[in-house]
This record gives structure tokens, sequence and C-alpha cells, in this order.
């Protein structure tokens, strides 16, 4: 092995062996992969796109031996049990409505229908609904259920609805995501995976951290070892430190099952992003405490796109700016929505682009902090 | 002789302050030359230009015929050094950490517990060196130092904060080096062992070198010879000092044929005397 190649990988080796003895580290890894892998498979697998709404509906029964259709009626007010939209339980009584409002286990909405309502509405006079709410029930339930009430009058009453409701000329801005909603699993992983990245960050900043504060670096500068040789190892150790952490994580919360080559590359992005920081980080904290201010500095800033694609809607420019950006869009669309390579190459070379910003100024503060000693 | 070391007219400032201004000298191959002077007389400054840690920013430096720092990575593999910071791995064991800095030399073949055995560690080098005392862990530097067999050897406050004994055993090491044709640079402000170890003692302040020589030559030249001498008289113990100059018999001869005489000291200048009167301030 030539001179710099040895130097570099006993480096390594001994930065193996200090991380492997470090309780701490081994602790905040360990902790990380088993706290976020299992919060993963905690969270709820599916997306819930049917709400459960119980109807006290008087008269019903009367009014199908009558020859009457009030089930399409009710079909047409509030859709085929089973679709995307309400399904409706019947219920024998107000109180028995109101009961099962308030425990919310079965329904999260009641509509409490006159006992006259029929005969009201048959006859063209005025008539009123009661609308029963859980409070965890849907902000948006409130508006479809009145709709759904007026509609369902109509079709009783056996008239058109008052106002012919126009067609509406959907236009949506970005990829239409609408029919594909995400499960809180697909949402938080790109989340959980990033976590991951930014704990090794920190390992690694600490890691550098102590070395300068130690002094052993200038041991190490003083024997044919160089900085750069030194600059090689910590972003060798560092990079695949993050990225075995960020391919366990990966592997626990399924993100390799489709397009694996993509999200291994956007991991191994992320992996030199996270060394970058982290060599920037363990070059401006001077002790432990520095080093955690430093990374969470760091830290709140490369979250917010995490944050960010946990809610619809594309993310404010400055969230898109952010250098955590590409990572977690790439891992969102992967994994979550089934994209490729083809769809998200330009968050891959937003990601290479800040990969080469970051890592060029965590290893120039570095070697000018090393300079300095 | 050729010199192992030799630096001319170095020069280093920090910012506005001039930490090494004009620094010539130069070390024989065995011969230990003491950087002596108080913290911040640009010591530490100095032995880190030598070893490579910083560049000159005038002069020059030559080390076993190489050029510092232009042939650094070549004079690195042949010098050793003992910073004054206890710089080890502290969840290594000693012997990890001597087997690491090895293997940065590219040796292999290091006889580890041998030279474990030479600083005292020999049943402590499994041990994780956050275990060990302030005392061993700086007999560990030392052997750090010595791991590639060097030619040039860099000290840096070796004995500073040590008890007597390690102190010593630290000190006999270093003669050992020296006696086996080390060029050693010791710097310390501990006036007792620059005198105790070096052949030659270089006076260090504000970053100039006051004056440099053998510390017999510094204290003949700088200091003053006398014998203080303690005698009763009239029932009260008194004492008269008598420079050593053209005076001294007759004083001396007074005195003996007079008095009741207690002690008769001979009375030779320390290294601190002498710093004091080139700095005109203490080393302390």
């Amino acid at each position: 092995m030539g001179g710099r190649a040895n130097a570099v990988a006993t480096i390594v080796a001994k930065d193996v062996r200090l991380f492997a003895r470090d309780r701490f580290y081994l602790f905040i890894s360990v902790l990380s992969l088993v706290f976020f892998g299992g919060l993963f498979w905690l969270l709820p697998a599916s997306v819930e796109t049917t709400a459960s709404v119980g109807v006290h509906l008087p008269g019903v029964e009367s009014l199908l031996e009558q020859g009457g259709r009030p089930p399409d009626a009710l079909d047409d007010g509030f859709g085929q049990p089973g679709e995307h939209g309400l399904e409706v339980v019947s219920y024998g009584s107000s109180s028995q409505l109101e009961r099962a409002v308030a425990d919310g286990e079965e329904i999260v909405a009641g509509l409490d229908f006159r006992a006259d309502f029929l005969e009201r509405l048959t006859s063209g006079q005025p008539t009123t609904v009661r609308l029963l709410l859980a409070g965890d029930a849907p902000e948006a339930l409130r508006p479809a259920l009145a709709g759904a009430v007026r509609e369902l009058a109509s079709a009783i009453a056996g008239d058109e609805p008052p106002v012919v409701v126009p067609e509406l000329d959907e236009m949506i801005l970005g990829v239409d995501r609408s029919d594909a909603p995400l499960s809180m699993r697909d949402q938080l992983r790109p989340m959980l995976i990033f976590i991951v990245l930014l704990m090794e960050m920190f390992a690694l900043a600490s890691l550098v951290a102590v070395e300068i504060a130690q002094r052993t670096v200038t041991a190490v500068l003083v024997t044919p070892a160089r900085i750069s040789d030194l600059l090689a190892a910590k972003t060798l150790f560092g990079a695949v430190l993050a990225f075995g952490q960020a391919l366990l994580i990966a592997l626990v919360t399924g993100a390799l099952g489709h397009a694996a080559g993509t999200v291994l590359l956007a991991l191994a992005l992320g992996a030199v992003l996270a060394t970058g920081f982290g060599l920037l980080a363990g070059a401006t904290g001077k002790d432990f405490i520095g080093i955690v201010f430093v990374s969470v500095v760091l830290f709140i800033p490369l979250m917010i796109p995490a944050f960010a694609v946990l809610f619809p809607g594309t993310p404010a420019l400055w969230i898109r700016m952010l250098p955590s950006y590409g990572l977690v869009e790439v891992l969102l669309r992967v994994s979550g929505h089934g994209d490729g390579l083809a769809e998200v190459w330009q968050h891959l070379v937003a990601l290479l682009a800040w990969c080469v910003a970051v890592f060029g100024a965590g290893t120039a503060v570095l070697h000018a902090r090393l300079r300095r000693m | 002789m050729a010199s192992a070391l030799h630096a001319e007219r170095l020069r280093f400032v920090y910012g506005d302050r001039v930490a090494v201004d004009g620094v010539s000298f130069a070390i024989a191959p065995g011969e230990v030359l003491g950087l002596l002077g108080p913290n911040g007389a640009g010591k530490s400054t100095t032995i880190k230009l030598l070893i490579g840690l910083l560049r000159p920013q005038a002069g020059s430096i030559e080390i076993l015929g190489m050029a510092m720092p232009q042939q650094r990575t070549a004079i690195q593999s042949r010098i050793g050094v003992v910073f004054e910071e206890k710089n080890l791995y502290p969840t290594l064991s000693g012997r990890e950490n001597l087997a690491f800095f090895a293997r940065l030399f590219g040796l292999h073949d290091v006889d580890l517990d041998h030279l474990l055995e030479r600083v005292g560690l020999a049943t402590r080098g499994r041990d994780r060196v956050s275990d060990y005392s302030k005392g061993m862990r700086q007999r560990l530097t030392v052997a750090r130092a010595l791991l590639n067999r060097p030619d040039v050897l860099f000290l840096d406050e070796p004995t500073d904060g040590l008890d007597p004994v390690s102190a010593r055993s630290i000190r006999t090491l270093i003669r050992e080096e020296a006696d086996r044709g080390v060029a050693v640079l010791l710097t310390t402000h501990d006036m007792y062992e620059a005198d105790e170890l070096s052949d030659r003692v270089a006076f260090i302040d504000e970053g100039r070198i006051l004056a440099l020589e053998a510390p017999e030559q510094l204290k003949l030249r700088h200091g003053q010879r006398a014998i203080r001498v303690r005698y009763r008289e009239d029932h009260e113990v008194k004492e008269a000092t008598v420079p050593l100059d053209e005076a001294a018999g007759d004083q001396l001869q007074a005195l003996l044929g007079r008095e009741y005489l207690l002690t008769i000291h001979t009375e030779e200048a320390t290294l601190e005397d002498v710093f004091v009167e080139l700095a005109g301030r203490r080393l302390e």
C-alpha cells in the first residue's frame, strides 16, 4: 500500500475503533436506527379516504314500502360505500345517533333528519337537518355533508337541484397527486432517513472536534501523514458511516422497493452532504457544547423540507432552495409515489450541486483550522 | 561536525505580535540544546516552525541536510516530537496509541513491548490511556516520539507538572537518546532541568535569543561566583558573602582567623540569575 493510502487507511481504522468505543456515538446511532425504524412501522400504512357518517332518517322504511327509491337517493347524496367519499350508517333514533357521534369510533359525523322531513320535503315545505360532528371530524366534512344533504333532498323530492352546478375546470399545478395520497409512513420516510443522516453528521462533527480539542491531530501531522490524508480519512469514514446508517434505515422502511439505484444514489449524495456539514460543524465547534450548538443551528433549516412534504401543495421557493430539499423530494417521489430517475433527475442534480458546495466548504474550513493549530 | 539541525534567522508573526524574531542556532548530533525562556517567549512557536506545523515567514531551516518545509515529509519520518500537551487518544490503550502512530510512519515491525518497557509502562500497555496518570501519559508520549528511532528529537516541556520520579525517568531517556547520537532540542522553563540535561543553553525572550552557550560558560560569564560564610559573633549568627575576585583571599583570611565559623559554601550563579541579568526579569 502506498504511503498516502496507508496513512488514510490507518486513520480510518483508528476512527472506526474510536467510534466503536464511544458509548455516546454508539448509543445515538443504534437508538436512531431502532427508534426511527420502529416508529415507521407504527405509523399508519394506508390512507383513510372514506368518512363514515351516521344518518337518522325517520320514515325511510315506509318510503321503501311505497316504492320510493331513497337508497338510490342516499347513494346519490353520499356515494357508494367503499368508494372514496362518505359511507352511510343508519341509526334508528336521534339519541342513538348522538351517542355514536360522541363515541366517535364508528362514525365521525351524523345527520339527524326531523321526523317530518320526508313529508315536508315532498310537500315542498322548508325543513331543517341537524348536523352532528365529532371533535376530530375533518374540517372539510361540514361543507361536504351540507352539499350531500341538498343533493339528497333534491333526489328524494324528484327535482333537479335548484341550480345547475357549473362544470369546473380543474388545474393542477405541479404533479397531480390528488388521486394518490400518501400514507403517513410514506410521508415520514424521508424525514426518518434524513434524521439518521444528521445523527451521523453530529457523530462525525464530534469526532473531528474532539481530535482538534485534544490536539491529537497535531501529533498526526508531525508524522508523514498530511492534512489532505486526514481530510480524506475523515471524509471516507463520515460518508461510509452515514451511508451505511441511511442504507439500514432505508432497508428497514422499505425505501428500496422501487428504483433502488436512484434511491441509493440519493442516499450516497445525502451521506456526502451530511459529511460536509459534519466537517463544517467539527471545524467550527470548540468543544462538545459548541458542536451541539452548531449542529442544532444546521439541523433546524435542514429539517424544514422534510416537514414541508407533510403538507399538501408545492413547498415555497426558499424551502426548495435548501440543501436537503433535493434528497427529501427524491426519497418522497421515488419510494412514495413510485417515480423513477427520469422524474427526479433534476432534484439529484440540485443535491449534487449542494454536496459539492457544502463538502467544499467543510473541507476548506477544516483545512484552515488545522493549519492554524 | 555537521549539524543535525540548523535554523537561520527564523521569523514568525501572529497578527501584530512578533513570536519569533531572527532566531538562529544549530544542534550537532548527540547534543542537547536547551531552549530556555518564560511562557510566551517564543519557545513553542520555534518548535512548531522546526517540526513543520508552521511555515516561517522569513529565514531557513535545515534538518538532517534537508530543507523544511520543502522536504517536510522526509524530515518528519526521521524526527520525534513530544508536545507540551499529552495529546493521546484516551479510549485507545497505550499499545494501540503506539501502534497507530507506528503505522502512520509506515512501520510494521516496531518492538512495542520493548518501547513500553523503556518508559516503564510494560505492565500497563494494554490499559486505556484514560486510566493513566499524568506521568504515565507523558512517558507514553516520549515512547511515541521514539517509535521511528528519530535522529532529531523535539521535546516541548517534557517534564512539566510531573512528579520527581516520572521527571527523572524522562530525563534519563533523553540522555540515553543523546548518547545514541540523537540531536535533542529541549524547551523548558525549568532552569535545573536545562542545566542538568543541556550541553548548551539558549535563552529566548520576546522571540529573540539573548545568549547561547554551555550552561557553565553562561554562569561564568554572566553570574557572580562567591563564598558565603556563616559565623558566630557576640552570641549572634552572622553571614558574609565574599565575591571570588582579586580581594577574596584577604577577606577570607580575615574571616577565618577572627571568628568562630559555622559553615562555608561556594555560591555559583544559576541559569535563573543569568536570565535575570540578560532579560531583566525572571523565568517564571
